[in-house]
């Protein structure tokens, strides 16, 4: 009897370590997944139809701590702020490549571009790309510049930047760059070396 | 049937233990770390300085972090290794000693004899932790310095014995208390209905006497010391108000009656001033003549619940630029060069604290330290300012306080940059919209430390800190002449 009662013990503790470890994996799953859903809703494709015209991006690259102006042509939305919305998400892409040159957090993306009074850009980001972005002063300042001068560089009348996420202000990007102001396209290009 | 019941009864123990377990099995992996209660602290005081640690429950006993009790004293070189740990200290000018642990086992060795501790040695996140109560045995084998201990309050004076203070009452014309001091000091001054409080955060000291003392008096009738948590605190108490002043610079404080409040309607002045009022007086701040000097205040970054970046899952940012900052100012010291620290434990500050903080501390010169896992080497940034040409709503006049300051912040970050060339060490230099630079109204810089190399872990290497902290040093001290002194 005892014998047995054991044996059913042993049992119980054995499914009991393997429910456990099945949690664990749960939540691994689910993480993975959140990350995977996120990235795939990224790379939505502009509309195929309409004439491909030239961008410029300005990506940053960690290494040297400088932006590279890269010139490539794209199929773009013909209304401004989703036309600007489309570049920018375009560079956000390039980040969350493996091979990227200036890893961002998983499943960042831009929300919305609202052009206000001609000159001034409102972007809003969603909550990864905030809470998800690396931590550092260089990082965080290449982001915001990267933002800005490619704006700049693809619509030359926006000369203020202001950047949002969620909707909301936000004291920084990811405890360093300070997201309360509004950065002038003029002034950010000193922030960077330019790599032609 | 009775067998039965029995039996079922049996399965059913059986079953509630296995559900225990596996409650448990199952929190264990899905509960993120609780968050400990607010945890108490050790205040050191050493002749450089004043500092606190942390002082953590583990096993049912306090425990401290051994580099986190070393650090500010000298230079110290931790390295885990799986569950052994070996730390070697090195003092200013000193010889290195060493101490070496094992994770989970209370015998170790400790400037070269075999060392017994009181509870098992905890290793976690490459840390090592030592019971609270060999703190001061540790001090003295391996910082080789002499202790007194406070258990009670956990105040620790390590190189030079506690400030002694006197306590004399005089009876002139009026009875006036004279608490003097072997040196000056800056105790944060309450009073209320009959008493003035003194609490002292920063200095070690003790009553050269009784702890509490009566004296026959019709104004001041005694004076109360107490120390807890930390915190050495003196209660002079008396029949009517009572008021501070500093005298012999910062070396005695005078406790006397606190004059009369002005008469409502305007009168000439009484020539004998009397204190017959109820109305508590505020003590007067210190009053000493301030001459300019040049201060460096460092800033390192982040601190308490904001780690800032994780450089690796057991390096958090926040306690490499604390570690940073204290080599910057050791390196400082060795050329002359007075430097105070924004915060010296793992405290958390706001932005807009730190700008209030640096603002109200006038440095020469600020510098504010952290690191990242972004990029290789030496990255020294000053303030990316807002345009001028912008409308005022754009920017409060708070954001600009850094632009009278640009060219001279501009030159530090050149000279700084000079010598980690020299060094030989990779580098950029940078502009950037960081937080607090531009409320900063002194000139300001922000060096990040990233890895030189593709070894991450290096970045906390003594030898990788050494190089950075002597940089910065020579940095600053080589633009001193630059560098207005200013007037506290
Ligand atoms: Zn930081």
């Amino acid at each position: 009897m005892t014998r047995r009662i054991l044996l059913v013990f042993a049992a119980l503790v054995i499914i009991a370590i393997g429910l456990a470890f099945y949690a664990l994996q749960l939540r691994r799953k689910v993480a993975r997944d959140e990350q995977l859903a996120a990235q795939q809703q990224i790379a939505i494709a502009p509309p195929a139809n309409g004439p491909s015209t030239p961008v410029t991006l300005y990506v940053a690259s960690d290494n040297n701590g400088a932006l590279t102006k890269t010139e490539m042509n794209a199929v773009l939305p013909a209304e401004r702020s989703e036309r600007d919305r489309s570049i920018l998400r375009g560079l956000l892409e390039l980040y969350l490549q493996p091979q990227t040159s200036h890893p961002i957090g998983a499943g960042a993306d831009i929300r919305d571009v609202y052009v206000m009074g001609d000159d001034t850009a409102i972007v809003d980001t969603n909550s990864a790309f905030a809470d998800a972005h690396p931590s550092g002063v260089l990082a965080e300042e290449l982001t915001v510049a990267s933002i800005v001068t490619t704006l700049n560089a693809n619509d030359a009348r926006i000369a203020k930047v202001k950047i949002l996420v969620n909707g909301q202000e936000r004291e920084t990007l990811a405890g360093h760059a300070d997201l309360r102001r509004f950065y002038l396209a003029s002034n950010v290009g000193q922030a960077t070396k330019d790599v032609p | 049937m009775s067998l039965f019941r029995r039996t079922s009864r049996r399965y059913l123990v059986v079953l509630a233990v296995a559900a225990v377990i596996a409650t448990a099995f199952v929190q264990r992996h899905l509960v993120v770390h609780a968050q400990p209660s607010e945890p108490s602290q050790l205040t050191v005081y050493s002749p450089q300085t004043t500092y606190s640690v942390p002082v953590l429950e583990k096993n049912g006993q306090p425990y401290v972090g051994l580099v986190e009790l070393l650090e500010p004293l000298g230079t110290v070189d931790a390295r885990p290794d799986g569950k052994k740990y070996k730390l070697r200290y090195t003092p200013p000018g000193g010889k290195p000693r060493e101490a070496q642990f094992t994770e989970g086992k209370d015998k170790g060795k400790l400037a070269g004899n075999g060392y017994k501790l009181p509870g098992n040695f905890i290793l976690q996140s490459g840390r090592g932790y030592i019971p609270l109560a060999v703190v001061p045995d540790v001090m003295l084998r391996l910082a080789t310095l002499e202790v007194e201990y406070h258990p009670a309050s956990r105040r620790l004076f390590a190189g030079n014995p506690p400030e002694r203070f006197t306590l004399e009452l005089r009876k002139d014309t009026t009875s006036r208390l004279f608490i003097s001091f072997p040196a000056a000091v800056n105790p944060s001054i309450s009073t209320e209905a009959g008493h003035v409080h003194f609490t002292f955060r920063r200095e070690p000291v003790i009553p050269a006497g009784a702890d509490s003392v009566k004296f026959s008096d019709p104004l001041i009738t005694g004076a109360t010391f107490s120390e807890q948590a930390g915190v050495a605190e003196l209660d002079v108490l008396g029949t009517a108000p009572l008021m501070a002043n500093f005298a012999d610079g910062g070396k005695t404080i005078i406790v006397a009656a606190a004059p009369a409040p002005p008469p409502p309607v305007a009168q000439a002045p009484e020539p004998s001033a009397q204190a017959p009022s109820n109305v508590p007086v505020p003590a007067p701040p210190p009053q000493k003549p301030s001459t300019p000097r040049f201060l460096v205040l460092i800033d390192p970054a982040h601190g308490g619940t904001d780690v800032g970046a994780a450089i690796t899952p057991s390096l958090a940012e926040k306690d490499i630029v604390l570690a940073l900052a204290r080599r910057v100012q050791r390196e400082l010291a060795n050329r002359g060069i007075a430097a105070s620290l924004l915060r010296n434990s793992d405290v958390a500050l706001s932005l807009d604290q730190r700008a209030v903080a640096v603002n109200a501390a006038r440095p020469a010169l600020y510098v504010a330290l952290h690191a990242a896992n972004t990029g290789r080497g030496v990255h020294v940034f000053t303030s990316l300012l807002p345009a001028a040409n912008l409308s005022r709503q754009d920017f409060l006049p708070w954001d600009t306080a850094q632009s009278a300051f640009i060219d001279l912040s501009g030159s530090v970050a050149g000279s700084v940059a000079a010598e980690l060339e020299a060094r030989k060490m990779p580098y950029t230099t940078l502009v950037a919209p960081l937080r607090p630079l531009n409320n900063v109204a002194a000139p300001a810089i922000a060096i990040e430390i990233a890895p030189a190399t593709d070894k991450v872990e290096e970045i906390a290497s003594a030898s990788y800190e050494e190089q950075v902290a002597q940089s910065i040093a020579a940095g600053i001290a080589a633009i001193r002449g630059k560098l207005p002194e200013v007037r506290p």
